[in-house]
Parts: structure tokens; C-alpha cells; sequence
């Protein structure tokens, strides 16, 4: 067993992609998990399992983040999914109220929450920047308002429902994005 | 973490709202159902006080945006009091302190809702 660090980290055994949420997945450290996810897609890699039981809540931007993973892994002909385990009654309360228990697949049979465990062999690192505890360089303004608008699009796109909850976000996001891209990114 | 706790209190045409704990989409709704209600009674002039509030989520954030539009429409307001620094620079960061309004004392937000 390996020591449980606080933050995302991940592993990579037999071509699936073991990810472990310790503590809070928000916009803060969803970044470091999108683009290690979209760089294991590009290579091939076809089933994530996120790890849900040392995670202490998700905020909606981090849930599209996973929305994200889990839409690509299923488009342009790919059959790869997301597993998500170790859930817990409070996550599954928050993937069922965005529609994400629909695109996901969850370890909870018959109301069971079974304890994951990764498979024996499994090495973790931890992704950078994913302790929210020890962030200390600033977070970029315009990456995180286009991770903002990127996961919550994935949220609508994953759950039309969604667009009722979202829409004041996404159009304040969008415009700012929007605009930014008219000033030739000023803000970056 | 503290528990999510929401508690009432007016000061004169506004409506005043101590939020304790973490404002996470688990905890949201009820803010919600809150801000809905205080809507169906009329009272569009609302201060959320922050000082307890431990984390706020990106959902939350921007569906107060939705609040605020809202509530202008109706003459008021929904304006945010002691934000701790470290929610305080996540709004700023976000570009949400252009559209949502942040005082530091009540003096202050209590005078902006009077100015109308």
C-alpha cells in the first residue's frame, strides 16, 4: 500500500489510470488533473478510476473536469469510461444531482459503498500543483476562467438540466473569456 | 469543518444573512431556498455576511451572480460583507467582484443600499 498524499495523485497500471482524491478537488487543482488526463487520452489510455474516499467534497468545476474526461473517453468512436469508487453518500448525492452518475460508472452496487483498493503494484505520484494546502504561486486568471467555462459546458453538455443551474456562470464566464480574446489577451 | 449553518436577521429594509461554514454545492441549495424565499416575500435588499464562511465553490459563486441580477431588477441588491482574504482573492481572481458588490463593514453596505 502506498502512503496516501493529500492531493491528486495518480498511477498508471495496465493501461488504466488510478486517480486518488485526497481532500478537496476544486477549480484550484482540477487544471493538473485535466491536462494529465487529456495527455493519457491522447496516448491511448482508455479507463480512469477516481478514488473518491479521502475526498472531502468537489466543487462543480472539478465535477466537469472529470465531465470532461468522461465525455472524451466516449467520443470519436472510443469505448473507454470513467469508474468512479469509493464514492460515499455526500459525492453521490453531488454526481446525482448534475447527471453524472449517468456517464460514469460507479462502484456502489445495491447501495454498498465498497472500499477501493488499487491493484497490488501500484505506484502514485502526486500531480503538481493538486494540494490546495500547499499552493503557493498564484493561480493564472485566464486559465482558470477558461477551466471554469470548459467544465461547466461539459456539465450542460453531460445534462441539459444543468444549463438552469449554470447559465449565470457560463455567460458571465464566456463574456469574459470573449473579451479577452478581443483585447489579444491583455489579462493573461 | 464547520457545519453549513444559515441565520436571519434584518437591518431595517435589508436583509442580512450570516453564513457559517462551507458554501459548497452541497450546501448551496439551501442558501438558495433562502434567498428564493426572502425573493417570494419581497425583500430584495440582501447582505450576505461571509466572516464564518470557510470556502465558497465556483457554482455558488456564480449563481449568486444570478441572485444579484435578479434582485436588481427589483430595485435591490445582494452584496457580500467580511469576506476572509483567501475567498476574497477566489472572487477577485474570477473577475466576480465587477458584478457582485463586497463590503468590509456593514456601515458601508448598509450606506450603499440606501443609496440605492
Amino acid at each position: 500500500m502506498t502512503e496516501t498524499l493529500k492531493g491528486i495523485s495518480v498511477g498508471l497500471v495496465n493501461q488504466e489510470v488510478h486517480v486518488r482524491v485526497v481532500g478537496r478537488g476544486t477549480f484550484q487543482n482540477g487544471q493538473p488533473l485535466r491536462r494529465y488526463a487529456l495527455e493519457m487520452i491522447d496516448r491511448g489510455v482508455q479507463q480512469f478510476i477516481v478514488d473518491l474516499g479521502g475526498c472531502e467534497g468537489m466543487d462543480s468545476t472539478f465535477l466537469g473536469v472529470l465531465a470532461g474526461m468522461g465525455l472524451k473517453l466516449s467520443q470519436n468512436g472510443r469505448t473507454g469510461q470513467v469508474r468512479v469508487a469509493s464514492v460515499g453518500q455526500r459525492n453521490l448525492e453531488l454526481l446525482e444531482t448534475l447527471g453524472l452518475d449517468r456517464l460514469f460508472r460507479l462502484d456502489q452496487p445495491d447501495g454498498k459503498n465498497l472500499r477501493y483498493e488499487p491493484p497490488p503494484g501500484a505506484v502514485f505520484q502526486r500531480l503538481p500543483d493538486s494540494d490546495l494546502t500547499q499552493l503557493n504561486k498564484p493561480v493564472d486568471k485566464s486559465d482558470t476562467a477558461d477551466l471554469m467555462l470548459e467544465a461547466h459546458d461539459n456539465l450542460i453538455r453531460t445534462d441539459q438540466r444543468n444549463l438552469a443551474k449554470f447559465k449565470d456562470l457560463t455567460s458571465f464566464l464566456r463574456e469574459k473569456v470573449d473579451k479577452r480574446g478581443g483585447e489579444g489577451h491583455k489579462d493573461s | 469543518m464547520k457545519d453549513f449553518r444559515i441565520e436571519r436577521d434584518a437591518r431595517g429594509d435589508v436583509q442580512v444573512i450570516r453564513l457559517t461554514g462551507s458554501l459548497d454545492m452541497y450546501s448551496f441549495p439551501r442558501l438558495e431556498t433562502q434567498i428564493n424565499t426572502l425573493f417570494q416575500e419581497n425583500y430584495y435588499a440582501v447582505l450576505l455576511d461571509c466572516r464564518d464562511l470557510d470556502y465558497i465553490g465556483s457554482a455558488g459563486l456564480g449563481a449568486l451572480i444570478g441572485f444579484a441580477k435578479q434582485a436588481r431588477e427589483k430595485g435591490g441588491d445582494v452584496k457580500l460583507l467580511n469576506v476572509p482574504e483567501r475567498i476574497f482573492k477566489i472572487i477577485e481572481l474570477l473577475g466576480f467582484t465587477k458584478v457582485l458588490q463586497v463590503h468590509n463593514t456593514e456601515a458601508s453596505a448598509l450606506a450603499s443600499f440606501a443609496k440605492g
